[in-house]
């Protein structure tokens, strides 16, 4: 590999940081993704990755992903599932529990922290084989920290232009306030008991507010006042943000990628569809799980103690009403 | 050729002490195979990082942000040309706790993409070691340090990890990917060596490019004395009349010229030269008539730097600025 100091020289693809050669290291690794992440198709499509928490079936991904998903069915190992029920949902950490009628998985084996030091291997799930895992490897590449909501929080409504009220002309899709039953033509008189008259006075009212909370919207609706819980949105999720210039060179990159209370940051090289499924150490243990790829240098993972902690917050919940 | 002996020699004497350049054993493996030598990867990784992020400050621009990393306990840092944009102006530097730090850009080298830039202000700066023995071969562990889309101290300075995988005249290509803001930062080898400077990336994520150490090595003195060297690609240079200053004075009798209007958002009325000033001398010339003025800065380019000695309110002083773009 050491040649003559100049002219051209080139690393064969194999021997690259992602190459076959090198990445054939993470052979134990690869294994534990093999039967402890799961595959998310959508058809016949691979569309992301899933943490197995449970034996029986217990399975975490990114939420705004997987409501994407036409007809959802899951790949463990080399066993396919083919009925997907969704038992609850964490907005704010963009996370969904899913269960498939499965017994004698093997869950994730959590690290026991996720302040390891930068510059730590990491090991997530790559484009797969039919039969096989595929792993993609990096490293953790920043201080953990919380991602702020970009472009703030939101309703999810259109007001009605030239009105003196708050008059709402349309209900984004996918939104908070559609959740909540916020129709066309409500007007909206307070935000958490405040009262607010102008465009601005709602916006102020809601920006120190993070995407994922709830707050307590006053409506008139014909002529009745009602008051509603809404979920307010992350922006970045309701709209297509403007790619600036370090996402035109990002290639593809997450929906939504802002909001997160807290995220492990590493450069693990994937697309837009390499979220939801485990990141592992050396050890093979999880320090986390992939929620969003921010752009080319950047990628953003679940660290293992909220992980944990959201895990058993879904488990204990009692099945969403869909 | 004698010239470059002479160069060597003084680069010799000015870096003292520093290690010939030994090469860990996992740079000379194809890959790694085992679990051990993941472990060499990430140990001398962990090892580097805390040294080599003290040294690694970012630059801020007019437009945007860069980065830069320090090789001298006195203040000198190396940069993409890019990012310095021009010769002798002045600017500020962060270091990742968020310390901002005032500076001048020193030379740069349009053609390969490689600045210099000095801390102006006192005080001893940790730094880094230089591959200045050209070390760095194909295959190579090296990581990448940027601020990666600006400056974030809650996130602090981002770090990538990736192999030399080409090798070209004045080029290196990694695998570590950059992105916007990560123009100017250090490439290093696994023991914190400075092998590179990032400066580009092509239309592939595995298309990084950098700029050699040994393009500083090469035209140290150069860039040092604050040459502009080159025609392009990576900064033009500024035309000679496009500086601007933005007041408008008259002549006294006893020589100087009184300042009698400042224009708003001008450079003059940014360095806070204000009616009524006396401007005695630009650069040390003396000024007699508004027409001395007229032709030094004809000879002159935006973002020079110019020192003007005043009189204000009857008592001397001096003020440095940075000519505008006309």
């Amino acid at each position: 590999m050491i040649s003559p100091a100049w002219g051209q020289q080139n690393l064969d693809a194999a021997f690259r940081s992602t190459g076959s050669a090198v990445v054939a290291a993470f052979e134990s690794q690869r294994a534990v993704l093999q039967t402890s992440s799961a595959v998310l198709l959508d058809g016949r499509e691979e569309s992301g990755y899933g943490v197995i928490i449970s034996s029986e079936g217990h399975i975490l991904t990114k939420a705004s992903e997987f409501l994407q998903l036409k007809k959802p069915t899951i790949t463990v190992d080399r066993t396919k599932y083919p009925d997907v029920e969704m038992l609850a949902m964490d907005p704010e950490w963009d996370v969904v529990l899913l269960k498939i009628k499965a017994s004698g998985l093997v869950p994730v084996v959590y690290a026991p922290t996720s302040a390891v030091p930068q510059g730590t291997w990491v090991v997530a799930n790559g484009v797969t084989t039919r039969n096989a895992r595929r792993v993609l490897t990096g490293i953790v590449s920043a201080n953990i920290r919380e991602i702020p909501v970009s472009g703030g929080p939101a309703l999810g409504v259109v007001l009605k232009e030239g009105s003196k009220k708050l008059e709402i002309e349309d209900v984004a899709e996918k939104g908070g306030a559609q959740e909540a039953g916020i129709k066309k033509g409500d007007v909206i008189l307070k935000v958490a008991g405040k009262a607010v008259k102008t465009i601005s006075e709602l916006s102020d009212a809601l920006k120190d507010y993070k995407a994922g909370s709830k707050v307590e919207i006053t409506l008139r609706r014909e002529k009745k006042e009602l008051a509603l819980s809404v979920r307010l949105t992350a922006k970045s999720e309701l709209f297509t943000e403007q790619a600036n210039r370090n996402d035109q060179m990002s290639g593809d990159f997450s929906n939504r990628r802002s909001g997160f209370p807290r995220v492990l940051q590493h450069d693990i090289l994937g697309t837009s569809k390499i979220v939801g499924g485990p990141l592992l150490d050396l050890d093979g243990r999880c320090l986390g799980m992939n929620i969003a790829r921010a752009n080319r240098a950047e990628s953003f993972a679940i660290p293992v103690e909220d992980l944990k902690t959201l895990a058993e917050r879904l488990m204990s919940q009692k099945p969403t009403e869909k | 050729m004698r010239a470059r002996l002479k160069f060597l020699l003084f680069t010799l004497l000015a870096w003292p002490g520093l290690s010939a350049g030994e090469r860990l054993p996992i740079d000379d493996k194809q890959a790694p195979e085992t679990r051990k030598d993941l472990e060499a990867i990430q140990s001398a990784l962990i090892a580097a990082l805390p040294k080599v992020r003290a040294a690694t400050v970012g630059i801020e621009l007019e437009e945007g942000f860069g980065t830069g990393v320090i090789v001298s306990a006195d203040g000198l840092i190396l940069t993409a040309a890019h990012v310095s944009g021009g010769v002798k102006k002045k600017i500020t530097v962060v270091l990742e706790d968020g310390t901002k730090l005032k500076a001048q850009t020193l030379g740069l080298n349009s053609e390969t993409d490689a600045a210099m830039i000095r801390i102006t202000e006192p005080g001893t700066w940790r730094f880094v070691e230089i591959d200045r023995n050209d070390s760095a071969r194909l295959g190579d562990w090296v990581f990448a340090l940027g601020h990666s889309g600006g400056f974030d101290k809650n996130r602090g300075l981002v770090t990538r990890l990736g192999r030399l995988v080409r090798l070209a005249n004045s080029t290196f290509q990694s695998d570590c990917i950059l992105i916007g803001g990560d123009s100017g930062g250090p490439l290093f080898d696994l023991q914190g060596r400075l092998v590179g400077i990032n400066s580009r990336v092509g239309n592939e994520v595995q298309e990084n490019m950098h700029v050699p150490m040994s393009e500083f090595v090469g035209k140290w003195d150069d860039l040092l004395k604050g040459e502009f060297i080159g025609e392009g690609p990576f900064t033009k240079k500024p035309v000679k009349g496009s500086g601007f200053l933005g007041l408008a004075t008259d002549a006294r009798p006893e020589g100087g010229l009184k300042v009698t209007k400042v224009g708003k958002k001008t450079p003059a009325e940014t360095a806070g030269l204000k009616e009524g000033d006396v401007i005695l001398k630009l650069n040390d010339t003396p000024l007699a008539k508004r027409e001395d003025l007229q032709n030094l800065l004809k000879e002159m380019a935006e973002g020079d730097v110019i020192t003007l000695d005043l009189l204000r309110g009857g008592k001397n002083e001096t003020l440095t600025l940075n000519l505008g773009a006309r």
